[in-house]
């Protein structure tokens, strides 16, 4: 039996120790809340320390824990699908990891999920060979013999700005310090100092370039934090594929090849104008809500992202070949479906403008809606298909999103096909494939009936036929 | 020479007192927003609601828990054959689902309060993935037993883990 370091423990309760001993010493008769700041997590630790226990069988993993209650937690080794080794700045200055095990499974994600904190590293590497090739915990070997697919280029860090991350952390941001700005403009306005008289219209165009600025340069952090050190490599059996990356946190993530089912490209309207997207691996048994844990290739060039989707799949089709378009009806569809969106709104400006007697000029913003909606429309349909390329299920859809996924065949469990009112009349309908991997389902919108069906049948033979209504062939 | 395909509807039907569990769902989700907009008009005075505002409230809820149930009863259909469930669900829109059976991971059988009054059940086949459970409403109880027990007998002929 191994014995798991409680190191984290004290790290944990770093910030309340120090916490507390600032207000110990803060209120004078610091005394003894010193010393019951520091005994009580280091007295838990301690016994977290003793009372948590792992063991590796030849079929399955056990872990045993709990202070009040008795936990234990069991998984067959071949129900292991991904290992995930994690470092703060913490683990890695003690030099240990936190080993995250996912099983696959569907039920409970996340709350029970198997975690070893702080292993020695060169431990906890062993441990993840071990896990993930199923082979004796003394015949595992480590990662240096593996192929190298992906490095990250620091270069591709142009590429952060136009993703959404920095817009997000500052809007966060600008939440927070929104409740400074009152005091600030009320103190500004009781000083002395006479601002110039600035017109409207260059403030809103000065803040938006700020709010442009701040949030680019919040992404180009982020992205570097995140990704630094991007390595997709995969051992040369071709076993396992092994992500690591991180700046301050470093996040080595392994997944068992078998359970890659396929290729979630990412192609966002920002990055996709600059030629770049970001992928990430659809694979069971990792947290559905996290996305990052599968992240496969940072934000960077298309060719790049193409090329290492071809190795992990070791088919370079599914991202290159051309996918079948939806035909005029659909295009229709979208068209329509803008136009008309577009008026609504526009329409909505337009009273409200007159309702509340604001500037003509806003009435602008509603025709420049109108104006954009046209090639807005265009792009969906343009982004619209979908096929079947040599085993796997490809779809491609959404303009400001950007999506491409790929999906095995094989790891497709049923088909789903959705119509709404609209869509039963024009002969559409929503065509999506469930899965086990990622996101539990993939598919496109507004697919030709008939385009669907002969998809079902050339990726599952024999499942649709009994259902399909008699043929009339069209000539 | 191009064929078009197209599907058809699944054979079987669910109960015929299958609406009367809707309507009442319907009722209840009605009375809880009426609930709602009371208290947002007369309690917290958030805006006001009129006798007239009140009875197109009221026949816009007598018509959907009428109107509502008799589509669904229409749309709703199941069949299982050897190798696969199909299913058809919706009132506006319609969705159909298609599971192999090799696919299916458990079957399970249950009822809701006015289900249990009128004699139904719901029939849930569940895969390993999350969204490909498929649902079969207003089932009459022997026949919800008996596609259980025909759904577990076919899917134990077939081998493998079934993700």
């Amino acid at each position: 039996m191994l014995l798991v370091h409680p190191v984290n423990e004290v790290i944990r309760f770093f910030p309340a120790l120090i916490a507390a001993f600032l207000i110990g010493s803060s209120s004078g008769e610091g005394g003894w809340w010193h010393v019951a700041a520091v005994a009580v997590p280091v007295l838990i630790g301690v016994a977290r320390f003793l009372t948590t226990r792992f063991r590796i069988t030849a079929t399955q993993l056990e872990l045993r824990r709990g202070l009040l209650s008795r936990n234990v937690l069991t998984a067959p080794l071949d129900r292991v699908r991904t290992v995930e080794l994690t470092s703060s700045p913490i683990h890695r200055l003690l030099g240990l990891s936190r080993v995250e095990i996912g099983t696959g499974s569907a039920s409970n994600p996340g709350s029970d999920k198997l975690r070893l904190d702080s292993l020695p590293r060169a431990e906890a590497r062993a441990l993840r060979s071990a896990l993930i090739h199923n082979v004796g915990h003394a015949a595992a070997t480590d990662a240096a013999v593996d192929d190298v697919l992906l490095l990250l280029d620091p270069a591709w860090v142009r590429y952060a700005p136009l993703t959404t991350s920095g817009v997000v952390i500052a809007a966060a941001g600008l939440g927070a310090a929104s409740q400074f700005v009152e005091p600030a403009i009320n103190r500004l306005e009781s000083s002395s100092v006479s601002l110039p008289a600035v017109p409207l219209g260059v403030t809103v165009v000065a803040a938006l370039l700020a709010f442009a600025l701040i949030s680019s340069v919040l992404a180009i952090i982020g992205y570097v934090v995140a990704n630094w050190g991007f390595t997709v490599s995969r051992d040369r059996g071709g076993r396992s594929i092994h992500v690591s990356r991180g700046l301050l946190t470093t996040r080595e993530t392994s997944l068992d090849s078998e359970r890659v089912r396929g290729v979630e490209v990412h192609e966002p309207l920002g990055l996709r104008l600059a030629g770049a997207a970001r992928a990430t691996a659809i694979a069971t048994g990792l947290r559905r809500r996290d996305d990052n844990s599968a992240a496969l290739v940072p934000p960077a060039p298309r060719a790049v992202v193409d090329r290492v989707g071809g190795l992990v799949l070791g088919e370079a089709d599914p991202f290159s070949a051309p996918l079948t378009a939806h035909g005029p009806v659909a295009r229709r569809r979208r068209f329509t479906r803008a136009l008309a969106g577009a008026a609504v709104l526009a329409a909505g400006v337009v009273a409200l403008v007159e309702a509340l007697d604001a500037s003509r000029w806003i009435d602008l913003s509603a025709i420049v809606a109108v104006v954009a909606a046209v090639p807005l429309a265009a792009d969906r349909y343009r982004r619209l298909g979908h096929g079947l390329v040599g085993g796997w299920f490809v779809t491609r859809r959404h303009t400001l999103r950007g999506r491409r996924d790929a999906l095995a065949t094989d790891g497709i469990i049923g088909w789903s096909l959705g119509q709404s009112w609209f869509q039963r009349r024009a002969g559409l309908t929503n065509l999506t494939a469930t899965t086990s991997a990622g996101k539990q389902a993939y598919g496109v919108h507004d697919v030709p009936e008939s385009a669907a069906l002969t998809l079902i049948r050339a990726a599952d033979p024999g499942l649709v036929e009994p259902f399909l209504a008699p043929v009339r062939s069209a000539s | 020479m191009t064929e078009s395909l197209t599907l058809r509807d699944p054979t079987e039907r669910v109960s015929p007192r299958a609406p009367v569990v809707w309507a009442a769902g319907a009722v209840v989700r009605g009375l809880v927003l009426g609930g709602l907009l009371f208290a947002g008009s007369v309690v917290a005075e958030l805006f006001t609601m009129s006798a007239w505002a009140w009875a197109a409230y009221a026949v816009v809820v007598i018509g959907y828990a009428v109107a509502m149930p008799l589509y669904r009863f229409r749309m709703h259909r199941w069949e299982t054959t050897e190798r696969a469930v199909y299913t058809q669900t919706g009132w506006l829109s319609r969705e159909r689902r298609i599971a192999p059976m090799s696919r299916v991971q458990t079957v399970d059988l249950e009822q809701g309060v006015v289900a249990r009054l009128v004699g139904l059940a719901t029939v849930t086949v569940t895969t390993a993935s999350a969204a490909g459970a498929l649902r079969i409403e207003g089932l009459a109880v022997p026949v919800a037993h008996q596609l259980v027990s025909d759904l577990t007998r076919r899917a134990d002929l077939e081998t493998g883990d079934a993700t």
